[in-house]
Formats: C-alpha cells, sequence, structure tokens
C-alpha cells in the first residue's frame, strides 16, 4: 500500500469509527453442557473430521473477565485454533453474579463448580480426564483444586497464573496497604463491582488510555489492527464483578497471607499443598506482564511434585501475547503438541491390548523436548 | 507522514517516562495510604446509608435486600447439591452395571 493510499484509509477510518459495526466476538459455534447457579460450561463443536485426541480441554478463564478472550474474534480465536488442530474444548463462562452471590464462596466456586466442570469434561474423554488450562485467576483456581483434586486431571496449564502473591507489583501492594479495609468494601458493596477493579488494573498502568488512543491514530489505516482492537476493546470493557465473600477469601488467604507459599491456604478445610500436584503441569509466564508479573506465576513450577513439569517464558504482556496472532502461531501450537505428546504417553496403559496386539513400543513422547 | 513518525516517537518516549513516574509515585505509602483510608470512608458511609434502608424496611415488616439475598443463595446452595446427587446417583448405576470405574470426587 502506497504512502497516500495509506493516509487515505487512515482518514476514512478515524472519521468512520463511530459508524463502524460491533465487533463480533466468541463466534466459534458452541453447546452448554452444563448450567449451574450463574455459570454454564460450553463444549464447542469438534471439526468435521472430528476429534483426534483423546483427551478434552477444559478451558478456566478468570472470574472478572468474560470467557471469550479466549475465543476473541473468527481468525484470532484460541478456541477455534484448538479445535482446528483437533482437541475437544470445553470453556467456562462464570457468567455475572446477581446480587445473592455476594454470599458465594470462594471454595464453591473453586471446589464444587470447577470440580463439576472438569468432571463433565473429563466423561468426555476415554480416560475421564481433563487437559485444564487455566488462565490468569482462573490458573489460581485450576493450581489449588489441583492441589487437593487432582483424580480428574490429566495435565495442567497454568497460563499467567499468579501463585505467590508477595510481590513488589502494584495490585499485591495495594491489598496489602493498612488503608484498604477488605471488609468495609464488601460490607458496602456485596459483590465488588467490577469498576472498582478496572480502576485498580488502569493503575498499573496510569497512560494506557492515551498510549491506546496515539496507538489506533498511528495504525488506523489498517482494517485487521481495528477490527482486533475494537474486539479487544469491548472484552476490555465488559468486565464482572467480583462475589464478595470469594473477593474476602481470596485477598485475605492469597494476597495478604501468601496462601499457597505459605501452605496456609485450604480448599473446603483441606490444605493446599503445591507439592501435592503430580500431573505433568506448563506454566506460561510473560515478561512484561504487569498484572501476573513473572515473580508471581513462575514460582508454581519449582514448589510442585511433578517430576514431568516445564515452564515457558515469552516477551509480551497479559492478554497480547496470549491472543495476538503471533501466540495462536507459536504458543498455542506448543500447547497444543504438550498436551498431545501426553496423551500419547498416558493413553498407553489404558489401550495396552490394543497396543501389544499391533506389537508396537509404547507411544513414543513426541513432546519430549518440552518437558522438565 | 514524517511528522507523524516524529510526534508519535516522541509521544512514546513522553508516555514511557509519564508511566515509570505515575507508577512510581502510585507505589509510595503516601499515596496508598490516603487513598485506601478515602476508599474505605466511601464504603463505610455506604454501609451506613443501606443499613439505615434495612432498617426502616424491617421495621414495616418487610424482607430486606439481604433477606433476599440469603434466601436466593440458599436456592442455589441447594441445586448444587441437588446436581451433586444426581452425579453420585449416575455414578452408582454406571458401577452397578461396570460402565465406568468408580470415580474419586
Amino acid at each position: 500500500m502506497t504512502e497516500a493510499a495509506k493516509e487515505q484509509r487512515r482518514w476514512r477510518n478515524l472519521l468512520g469509527m463511530v459508524k463502524r459495526p460491533k465487533p463480533v466476538v466468541g463466534a466459534t459455534p458452541a453447546d452448554v453442557v452444563h448450567r449451574e447457579n450463574k455459570w454454564s460450561l460450553l463444549r464447542y463443536r469438534a471439526r468435521p473430521e472430528g476429534v483426534a485426541y483423546a483427551t478434552p480441554v477444559l478451558l478456566v478463564p478468570s472470574l472478572i473477565n468474560r470467557h471469550y478472550v479466549l475465543d476473541l474474534q473468527p481468525g484470532r480465536s484460541i478456541a477455534e485454533a484448538l479445535v482446528a488442530r483437533g482437541h475437544d474444548v470445553f470453556i467456562i463462562d462464570w457468567g455475572t453474579p446477581g446480587p445473592e452471590d455476594r454470599l458465594l464462596s470462594f471454595d464453591t466456586i473453586t471446589d464444587t463448580y470447577l470440580g463439576r466442570a472438569i468432571r463433565v469434561a473429563a466423561q468426555h474423554g476415554a480416560r475421564g480426564k481433563a487437559h485444564v488450562l487455566g488462565y490468569c485467576l482462573g490458573g489460581t483456581l485450576a493450581v489449588v483444586h489441583a492441589a487437593v483434586r487432582p483424580a480428574h486431571i490429566a495435565t495442567l496449564t497454568a497460563l499467567a497464573a499468579p501463585v505467590a502473591f508477595h510481590d513488589e507489583g502494584m495490585l499485591s501492594l495495594w491489598t496489602r496497604s493498612k488503608g484498604f479495609d477488605l471488609g468495609a468494601m464488601i460490607d458496602a458493596t456485596g459483590n465488588v463491582p467490577w469498576q472498582l477493579m478496572q480502576a485498580a488494573f488502569q493503575m498499573l498502568r496510569p497512560t494506557l488510555p492515551l498510549s491506546k488512543a496515539a496507538h489506533v491514530v498511528d495504525r488506523a489505516w489498517d482494517d485487521e489492527f481495528l477490527d482486533g482492537f475494537f474486539a479487544l476493546e469491548a472484552w476490555g470493557n465488559d468486565n464482572v464483578s467480583f462475589p464478595g465473600e470469594a473477593y474476602r477469601r481470596y485477598i485475605e488467604g492469597l494476597y495478604r497471607a501468601d496462601g499457597l507459599m505459605r501452605e496456609t491456604f485450604t480448599l473446603s478445610g483441606e490444605p493446599v499443598l503445591l507439592r501435592n500436584i503430580t500431573c505433568p503441569t506448563l506454566a506460561v509466564t510473560f515478561a512484561h506482564d504487569n498484572i501476573v508479573p513473572e515473580e508471581s506465576a513462575a514460582p508454581l513450577i519449582a514448589r510442585i511434585g511433578s517430576t514431568d513439569k516445564e515452564r515457558v517464558h515469552l516477551p509480551g504482556g497479559h492478554v497480547g501475547a496470549v491472543i495476538s496472532r503471533k501466540a495462536l502461531a507459536t504458543l498455542w501450537p506448543t500447547i497444543s503438541a504438550w498436551w498431545a505428546a501426553h496423551d500419547a504417553e498416558s493413553a498407553a496403559p489404558v489401550v495396552v491390548a490394543e497396543a501389544a496386539a499391533l506389537e508396537k513400543p509404547k507411544a513414543k513422547r513426541a513432546g519430549a523436548r518440552l518437558a522438565r | 507522514m514524517i511528522g507523524w513518525d516524529s510526534w508519535k516517537k516522541g509521544f512514546d518516549a513522553w508516555e514511557d517516562a509519564t508511566a515509570k513516574h505515575l507508577e512510581a509515585w502510585l507505589r509510595s505509602p503516601l499515596v496508598l495510604g490516603p487513598g485506601g483510608a478515602a476508599l474505605t470512608a466511601a464504603m463505610r458511609a455506604k454501609r451506613a446509608a443501606d443499613g439505615a434502608l434495612d432498617a426502616w424496611w424491617s421495621a414495616v415488616g418487610l424482607p430486606t435486600r439481604r433477606d433476599q439475598e440469603r434466601s436466593m443463595h440458599a436456592l442455589n446452595q441447594l441445586q448444587s447439591r441437588l446436581i451433586d446427587l444426581e452425579e453420585t446417583l449416575a455414578e452408582m448405576r454406571a458401577q452397578q452395571q461396570g460402565l465406568q470405574p468408580p470415580t474419586k470426587r
């Protein structure tokens, strides 16, 4: 495209921005396979040639963001890409908490709801287990669950998931500051309003709105960029309030007490010990993640009891590095290959008779290069 | 668009420096402390106003918003327990029919 054409398109797009159609988000076809309280479990429809792997994948998004960040736009959707690779993909849509959900406990969400989602997804696999991938706070929930209820978890993938909370990040400092009275806030608001949490995230980079505006003007000639930008903005401004009692526990037990590192946190009365996690585990951390800094997500691998564990550290930020086109071309194929390798490995005992009849050696670990 | 490119470079440099400065400032206990105290004061005021409204509502014999929330929450808990039971029954039935090994919760 010539410079003149770029300029023409830039101004046309900038002037027509108000009339620009709303971005289509979360468009990959899916069916609701379970519904409980406000949350539901979605199963993406398989590709026409069917599912290629024995173990389903369960995606666990953050409680405070909409699930469709992992299914942002056609051609820019993690769910769509995983389905195209032959995975049987489930995702939790946490829904919108009602005023009564201020009484919903962290244990109910992490034990009852997440446990149910894992079991329902696992039922659809040949081995009664599922690959569980948790993103951000969803990753923390998955880690806590896996430490206490590992029965149906084939592998655990923690994507930018905080486990150590006494870092020097803004959110950690804010929740530990003496002026912040958690009880007063929850008593007053019930569910913690998303606007309040968004304001806290704004504090992480106060100049971000200005920076975004300048970047949009800079790239306004690029329709594809604008489509992605507005889809991400639509998601970024479509947040969910945090159930009050669950938030109280989250802040007191994890942020303030650093309960996962100090082994003081419990789930339904049972201690959450990271060393009890023995399933194959992959942790993905990002170098420029100011929401979940590396020092908050990285300690998982050192603390868990698994012998098959790996951390992948990538450049990029908390959201961009997960949903960018580059991530679709590199990060997600890597995770998919890791799942496939562990499918092949753990499927061996299940199909032992068949394997013996075929006189094949035990399935070779295709993803050995990824492990440890 | 040389002018725009130069402006953008200058803006990026300014934005980066300003963001770092603001971040350092916002992390300071001198900001975090009073910020938290102001938020807490606003929340306590809201709770007091809600409490007064609830007291008036109760005085005329009507359930408060909190009463209704508790009832709705109890219904949601019942729903989860019913689903738990359904799951247990399905597992037991499957075990009896030898369809799947016992599952562990």
